[in-house]
């Protein structure tokens, strides 16, 4: 019993992480029709900036977000405009040639990085040398509370509480204001929501930032979980896609579930059948509801 | 289209007429090295690159080999075995170096090792560590062929990574039964197939072997297992940062087993003791070499490599074990009578040397020949410093044991 | 065979003649070098791998980001035998092609039912699926111990021609099936895959046939990887990016539904990566080896953007830029 339910636990609260890199993927792809594979890159570049800021100026993580999500907000807004949108018009073979920019791109990125990080290994570590001074990181940011004998990493409860408010306020941002109902037009019927007046390609290229943004606060939050080296994108572009296709294309609460599903399968998984298998089921199970379940999530949740 | 082709076709061969004057450069002996310097591994490629380089710096400074200097051509395997069978193929036609040392990653390592042999050009394997690249079996030779061998091989293969280890156990921990969780690689398979067969030898109980994949945030799940079947003792194999993840996630479940130990690779490094914190506490591992190990040079390697690149870089094994591979490199090429392919093999059949690695021999044993047989050790972090415990005459701490985790965790 | 003019097998015009000259001269040209003959039979493989995805891709429209599963596939089929009964891997040249066929049939009953993004996620997956499960079936597959082979040759020179007739052969398959009814049915899938069903193709038994042809060639290129390498391990033969992603990046550098673009590609790829990972053949600073991956990149984004057909499908517009260009040049002089 003790081992199902630390189990559940830590498959729920890594799941609620997945999520929010879910639901990032899940609007781009929703409205650009697109799968993001620069995905896991974009949240590499949060966590090389939560990481720099925690490293050189001491500031905590969690207050980074307000920081990277920001900037990466900016840097793939440029991506969109400058790389991505201007294929729209282009005259192509294949519709995929966007798909096949955000690969090129993702290898930039991981690229750069390596060129300016080395391929070492970054962590927050429980003791960081700041300006000269050895000091102790806060609690909060490694240690693990005791329920029942259940152990939670506090790290991943905030990264879980945090994903929760985000995506939270997404869905606020989708459902009230006029930008999001415009997001979600385009998404459903990019001619209807032109004809209605609405600047499709402001839109597109505004998805694939707050899509990005959301990325960028995952990054932030799972840096003090994880750790951090050039090749640690495309784990998490799997991983996205994944949640994305489970949850139903361009469905923010599908992907909710989505990201669960894929933390509970993997936990469960590694507990009952094997660590080696453990990111087989995830894909196995993706596969079987991309050829069975089309639709996914979305179906029963239709938002 | 076709004046692109033959205008292509022209730049490559004017480019090759470059290089061919260019390599016809006569004073320096020429000798290869494969490693992996950019990619996944590329940082244990840099250290040994770095070692090396010390190391070629100071015999070109003693006097060079027989008055010429010595010359490290390096090749990046970048961690893929194909692209370690084409740098190999370039050291051997194209910089025609008599003799490669280097070989980092066990795929890249035997892949490369076959090259080697195909071509008869001695490979002088310093860090990859899986059983078969020593052995004349896996490539369609007997151990009668030791004259058509060019394999050879410094550090010890895997399976041996933990021969120091089994008399620590079998001495100290005495344990009845053992869990055994290892990354998903050559290394970790094999190290742990190879300390299953240590168990059943020394007559404890394999309880449990998990393995897992790059990009797993909580191993909780799969440390759990600890709990329910209670095993003496828990050996991991990981790399530097998995093996803090861990030890961090055993201390969140508060685990208690007799001990904890890890197979070297990632537990012997400065960045694990700074992740794991107060989790990496009386950690035990295995470990091929110490800096205070009473080896002549090794203390001094050791500071001369902190000196030049700095107290966060501390050089582990793997710096040693391309820094005495690179004397092993100047005592063959001054015993050889030319420096052709044949005659390095010849000098290297009779290697006898003291290094900073420890001895050097190339013997046969088993199925193996050309095999260097070494011991290894076990160390411990005690104090935050790593510690050489085992064997007893030769260590600079005593060992800790028992431990009461609980205690050393809860600071 | 007919004997059509316009499409015999063997009738070739003179530009690929030349072509075919070329590749068949050029290891002698660096018989100086087994390294340069070892990058070119790496050409070779990857103008086949190149080739197969085209033809699936280019051609019909279904876009594989899955290429790898096709290619591990046809390794292992060369490897295992020769791993478990010593049968020569040399037999993988046969056997390869057709497991892959099997299995291509078997994907193809899944991911056919897909369409656009999900057909790239299906055969993203089946690829990562295969990894997973060749690295853990240990007792079958050696797991991540791969496979290793004592290869047969010294000389790069039987491998290359090898290497080149397959590769050779493949385009002019390609060639034929382009030229051909068969070669109207997939272009007419790409297009518009309802309309072609609307003209009474059928898109099913068209898509599979193409599929089956495009697994068998990467079947081919994956035993050949064995035989020449002597080495696999499910890491290498199905990696998402080094196999997967790199031939679709082949593919659109040297130009998609094009005959002579992957070849093109393999050529670029080839040369760029070794360019840089030898800092200029040794010529440069050593730096500039840790950006090989970073150029390739940058290079894939550049093409997507400003060349939308490759090198070989935008070649007139490139020739013409050039000829004005040099007319320009020369007007001013």
């Amino acid at each position: 019993m003790e081992t199902f339910l630390q189990t559940l636990a830590s498959g729920i609260l890594i799941g609620g992480l997945y999520a929010i890199i879910g639901i990032g993927m899940t609007l781009i792809m929703g409205v650009l029709n697109i799968i993001n594979l620069a995905h896991g890159q974009i949240l590499m570049i949060s966590m090389y900036i939560t990481w720099v800021l925690w490293h050189y100026f001491g500031i905590d993580p969690y207050m980074s977000i307000f920081i990277t999500i920001p900037t990466v907000f900016l840097i793939a807004e440029g991506i969109s405009k400058y790389f991505l949108h201007p294929l729209i018009d282009k005259d192509s073979i294949l519709p995929e040639n966007q798909v096949l920019m955000t690969v090129g791109i993702g290898m930039v990125i991981m690229e750069l990085a390596r060129t300016i990080f080395t391929s070492d290994f970054k962590s927050i570590s429980p003791t960081t040398t700041l300006r000269g001074e050895k000091i102790d990181i806060p609690g909060y940011l490694q240690n693990s509370i005791h329920i029942a004998n259940i152990s939670i990493s506090i790290p991943l409860l905030i990264a879980f509480s945090i994903s929760i408010f985000l995506t939270l306020g997404l869905f606020l941002f989708l459902t009230k204001t006029d930008k999001g109902r415009s997001v979600r037009a385009t998404a459903q019927d990019k001619g209807a929501a032109a004809l209605m007046g609405i600047s499709t390609a402001k839109i597109t290229i505004l998805t694939y930032g707050i899509g990005s943004a959301l990325d960028a606060a995952a990054g932030s939050l799972l840096l003090p979980i994880y750790y951090l080296y050039p090749d640690v994108g495309p784990i998490f572009t799997v991983k996205a896609f994944v949640i994305t296709i489970l949850g139903g294309l361009g469905s923010t609460v599908g992907a909710i579930f989505g990201g669960l599903i894929l933390g509970l399968a993997e936990t469960f998984g590694a507990t009952y059948i094997s660590m080696g298998y453990k990111d087989a089921v995830g894909l196995i199970i993706f596969l079987l509801v991309l050829v069975f379940f089309p639709g996914g999530l979305k179906r029963f949740t239709k938002v | 289209m076709k004046k692109i082709l033959v205008l292509s076709l022209i730049v490559a061969i004017g480019l090759t007429f470059l290089i061919g004057c260019s390599s016809k450069e006569e004073g320096s002996i020429k000798i290869g090295v494969l490693l992996p310097l950019t990619g996944s591994q590329a940082k244990f490629g840099e250290m040994e690159k770095n070692s090396f380089d010390i190391a070629q710096a100071e015999i070109n400074q003693a006097g060079g080999i027989k008055g010429r200097q010595l010359e490290f051509v390096y090749e990046d395997d970048t961690g893929k075995p194909d692209v370690g069978r084409m740098g190999m193929e370039k050291l051997i036609a194209q910089d025609k170096v008599p003799m490669i040392t280097g070989g980092y990653s066990s795929s890249v390592t035997f892949a490369a090792a076959q090259v080697a042999q195909k071509y008869r050009v001695p490979f002088m394997v310093c860090t990859g560590s899986v059983d078969k690249i020593t052995e004349p079996e896996a490539y369609d030779l007997n151990k009668n062929d030791g004259d058509k061998f060019y394999v050879y091989r410094i550090n010890p293969p895997v399976s041996e990574y933990a021969s120091g280890l089994e008399g620590f156990i079998n001495s100290v921990v005495k344990p009845k039964s053992v869990m055994i969780f290892h990354e998903g690689t050559t290394f970790g398979t094999k190290g742990a197939e190879a300390f299953a067969k240590t168990c059943s030898k020394l007559g404890i109980d394999v309880l449990g072997t998990e393995s897992y994949t790059e990009g797993t945030v909580d191993f909780k799940p799969m440390l759990l297992g600890v709990k329910e079947k209670n095993p003496d003792v828990v050996y991991m194999i990981a790399y530097v940062m998995d093996a803090a993840l861990l030890m961090k996630q055993s201390k969140d479940l508060q685990l208690s087993p007799q001990i904890f130990i890890g197979a070297g690779a990632g537990f012997t490094m400065p960045a694990f003791r700074e992740n794991a914190g107060v989790a990496s506490r009386k950690v035990v591992s295995s470990t091929l070499w110490h800096q205070s190990l009473p080896l002549a040079g090794a203390q001094e390697y050791f500071d001369k490599y902190v000196e030049k690149f700095g107290a966060e870089n501390t050089p582990d094994y793997h710096g040693a074990e391309a820094y005495a591979a690179a004397y092993v490199v100047k005592d063959v090429l001054n015993r050889a009578t030319d420096y052709t392919p044949e005659s390095l093999k010849n000098a290297l059949d009779k290697s006898d040397l003291m290094t900073v690695f420890g001895p050097v021999k190339f013997t046969s044993y088993g199925k193996k020949i050309h095999q260097n047989k070494m011991d290894t050790y076990v160390v411990q972090w005690i104090n935050d410093e790593l510690k050489l415990i085992w064997p007893q005459s030769l260590a600079d701490a005593d060992y800790a044991f028992p431990i009461n985790y609980a205690k050393e965790w809860a600071e | 065979m007919t004997n059509n003019t316009q499409n015999g097998f063997f009738k070739l015009t003179k530009f690929e003649f030349t072509a075919i000259a070329i590749i068949m001269i050029s290891p002698l040209l660096f018989s100086w070098s087994m390294y340069f003959q070892g990058l070119l039979i790496i050409v070779m493989l990857w103008i086949i791998l190149g080739l197969s995805w085209n033809l699936m891709a280019g051609y019909t429209g279904q876009v594989s980001f899955g290429h790898a599963a096709f290619f591990g596939i046809g390794a292992y089929a060369a490897a295992l035998p020769y791993f478990h009964w010593r049968i020569s891997p040399w037999w993988g040249l046969i056997t390869g092609p057709i497991v892959a066929v099997a299995f291509g049939y078997f994907l193809g009953k899944l991911v056919f039912k897909l369409k656009g993004p999900y057909f790239a996620l299906g055969t993203l997956a089946s690829g990562e699926i295969l990894r997973i499960i060749f690295g853990e079936e240990e007792l079958i597959t050696n797991g991540h111990n791969g496979i290793f082979y004592m290869t047969t040759w010294t000389s790069k020179l039987p491998y290359f021609y090898i290497a080149a007739a397959l590769a050779i052969f493949s385009i002019l398959i390609i060639r034929k099936i382009i030229q051909s009814k068969l070669g109207f049915y997939f272009l007419s899938i790409r297009e518009d895959q309802d309309a072609a069903e609307a003209l009474g193709i059928d898109t099913v038994k068209y898509k599979n046939l193409s599929l089956a042809i495009s697994a068998a060639m990467a079947g081919v290129a994956g035993a050949f990887y064995m035989i020449y390498m002597g080495f696999i391990d499910p890491e290498v033969v199905f990696a998402l990016h080094n196999i997967s992603i790199i031939t679709i990046l082949v593919g659109i550098i040297g130009g998609v539904g094009t005959i002579w673009g992957p070849a093109v590609g393999a050529i670029v790829m080839i040369f760029i990566q070794e360019l840089f990972r030898s800092s200029l053949f040794g010529l440069g600073p050593e730096w500039l080896s840790r950006l090989h991956s970073l150029v390739f990149g940058a290079l894939v984004v550049l093409i997507i953007l400003y060349m939308a057909g490759g090198i070989v499908g935008d070649w007139p517009i490139i020739a013409n830029k050039i000829k004005s260009w040099k007319n320009k040049t020369e007007g001013q002089s």
